[in-house]
């Protein structure tokens, strides 16, 4: 994928090679293949809250975190990343794709 | 009836290629011992396989046939298993195994086939080819050459009670967190994820991607099982569902992650493990366990499936099904219901707590694998051909006119959900008891 002069790479799940490429750019890019037309104030704050979390512990973040830290309801989450917070909150941050039966 | 395997002690070779060869070999012993043996040698090559198998269907490359596949394992057992074979190998294809054959094997029991079992189901001959496919994955298992992402989650759950990693103190907290979610939702004070309480009827399992990602199912079933005024509790150790043993084809693997989880069950004094919807977890737990651990379980193992089921049947909860109105189908786990033979449960249920249930066609032992079943979720190497392979799945649904797929399996859930993402089915995914607990009637 071409994001101003960056070509991003991704992996078969769709998720980045070279997750230290990542910018808001790149995210707003990955978003609109999840569908989402525009990143919500909401929508920002779940992905840096993510992306901060990974660098610090190079963990996608439980979702109880998410929820907890940054006040939003646990359905409200999928509402914004209709594929979940691996697949689509996760991904859109950058991050490689989390372990395990996801 | 249980058949005694002595696979717990086999050596894992780590770093020899000479030791793993030979431990690989020896791997192939393995279907001798039960009528595996047998589905080894019957395949006539009639290739009518290929329309059962949904990566076939949406594929259909010679090596993507189920009898291609098999055949790939077949002719190492034949070189070393079959007098001919032995003796004059050329005569009937049989080969070598040698280091460099694992990578056509991988390609073809991991890469191309979920082991889903549907044309061993359909085979012509009646040859278990899914039985076939797992040896493989033993051969390759015994070698060490499992796909690296699939072996990190078998690791994870050996090194960490869980495939996800996830900390005792992160299972509290989140148990903690939902809880208090549950009671402001119910209004109910005393609602909660009961953890490590010994004594309790029920040791529940569950998938650790509830606990992490999806945990509205692990709420409802705590929701259910309140109402049901059932006693239970989970560990906060060891309460993973899941054996990708199963996947990788590591029995030692597999029978350590069983041997966790049950003696956790009896330090807790429970008298019963109910397992969480998780297709591949209930084939592993319930049937496979004591074939690994070469005993029988002192306690019993069901589906919660069948827990809630009895519930409804016996009156012990009250539901409305007006209170779902939209249309639902069931997509059908391979490893539940054409590995489990668990199939009607989940009907009953769905059909006593939602107004408008259809089935998928076909269904029941003869549903389409999704697509991420076998590890394919784990191996982001094949995630193109898994996304592929579910468009199978993907027609069955959109042909319903569903809105909600019920489907009682974690990674089926996922697989789905990105279906819905890439084919644009516009649908809700769901466990099953997430859609019983959204009827509860509550007095």
């Amino acid at each position: 994928m071409q994001v101003g002069d960056k070509n991003i790479d991704f992996d078969n799940d769709g998720f980045m090679v070279a997750p230290e490429l990542w910018d808001d750019e790149v995210a707003r890019a990955i978003a609109e293949e999840e569908g989402i037309d525009e990143m919500s104030e909401d929508h920002w704050k779940i992905v840096n809250f993510i992306r901060d979390y990974w660098k610090e512990h190079d963990l996608a973040p439980p979702v109880r975190l998410i929820c907890q830290e940054l006040g939003v309801g646990v359905r409200h989450i999928y509402k914004l990343f209709t594929a979940g917070p691996a697949r689509g909150a996760c991904r859109v941050a950058g991050l490689p794709k989390p372990d395990g039966c996801v | 009836m249980v058949i005694k395997k002595e696979t717990i002690d086999l050596l894992r070779p780590e770093d020899d290629p000479q030791e793993a060869t030979a431990a690989a070999r020896a791997a192939l012993r393995e279907p001798l011992r039960d009528l595996a043996a047998y589905h080894m040698d019957a395949c006539v090559k009639c290739g009518l396989c290929g329309e059962t198998c949904h990566v076939y269907l949406t594929d259909p490359v010679p090596e993507n046939l189920p009898a291609a596949k098999a055949a790939k394992v077949v002719r190492h057992f034949r070189r070393y298993h079959s007098a001919v074979g032995r003796l004059a190998p050329w005569l009937v294809g049989a080969k070598e195994l040698t280091q460099s054959a694992f990578d056509e094997i991988v390609e073809a029991v991991y890469g191309r086939c979920t082991g889903c079992g549907r044309c061993g189901l359909n085979c012509s001959v009646g040859a278990d080819v899914g039985a076939i496919i797992r040896t493989g994955r033993n051969v390759v298992a015994a070698a060490a050459e499992v796909p690296p992402n699939l072996q990190a989650v078998v690791d994870n759950q050996i090194n960490t009670g869980n495939q996800m990693a996830i900390t005792v103190e992160e299972l509290k907290a989140t148990a903690a967190w939902l809880s208090e979610d549950l009671q402001l939702e119910t209004g109910d004070e005393d609602v909660r994820i009961h953890v490590d309480e010994p004594g309790k009827r029920v040791f529940y399992l569950v998938n650790p991607r509830e606990v992490k990602f999806f945990p509205l199912s692990l709420s409802a079933a705590a929701g259910v099982f309140r109402a049901a005024g059932e006693n239970w509790t989970m560990s906060s150790k060891f309460y993973d569902v899941t054996n990708y043993g199963l996947y990788s084809g590591d029995d030692p693997a597999a029978a350590r992650i069983t041997k966790q989880v049950m003696d956790e069950a009896a330090r807790l004094e429970a008298e019963e493990v109910v397992l969480s919807e998780c297709g591949h977890g209930f084939r592993s737990f319930r049937w496979e366990g004591p074939n690994w651990l070469g005993e029988e379980y002192p306690i019993r193992v069901r589906s919660i499936l069948e827990v809630m089921l009895e519930y409804i049947e016996e009156g012990r909860i009250e539901i409305d099904p007006g209170k779902n109105v939209e249309r639902v189908t069931l997509h059908d786990p391979c490893n539940l219901v054409r590995w489990g033979g668990v199939s009607e449960p989940q009907r009953k249920i769905l059909a006593a707590v939602a107004s408008d249930f259809v089935e998928m066609t076909p269904n029941r032992e003869q549903n389409f694998c999704c697509g991420g079943g076998g590890g394919m979720l784990s191996m982001s190497e094949y995630g193109d051909r898994r996304v592929q392979s579910g468009a199978v799945k993907a027609d069955q649904i959109r042909a319903t006119g569903a809105k909600i797929i019920a489907t009682p399996c974690h990674n089926c859930a996922d697989q789905l959900l990105e279906l819905n993402k890439k084919y644009s089915l516009g649908v809700e995914i769901q466990a099953v008891c997430e859609l019983v607990f959204n009827a509860l009637v509550i007095r």
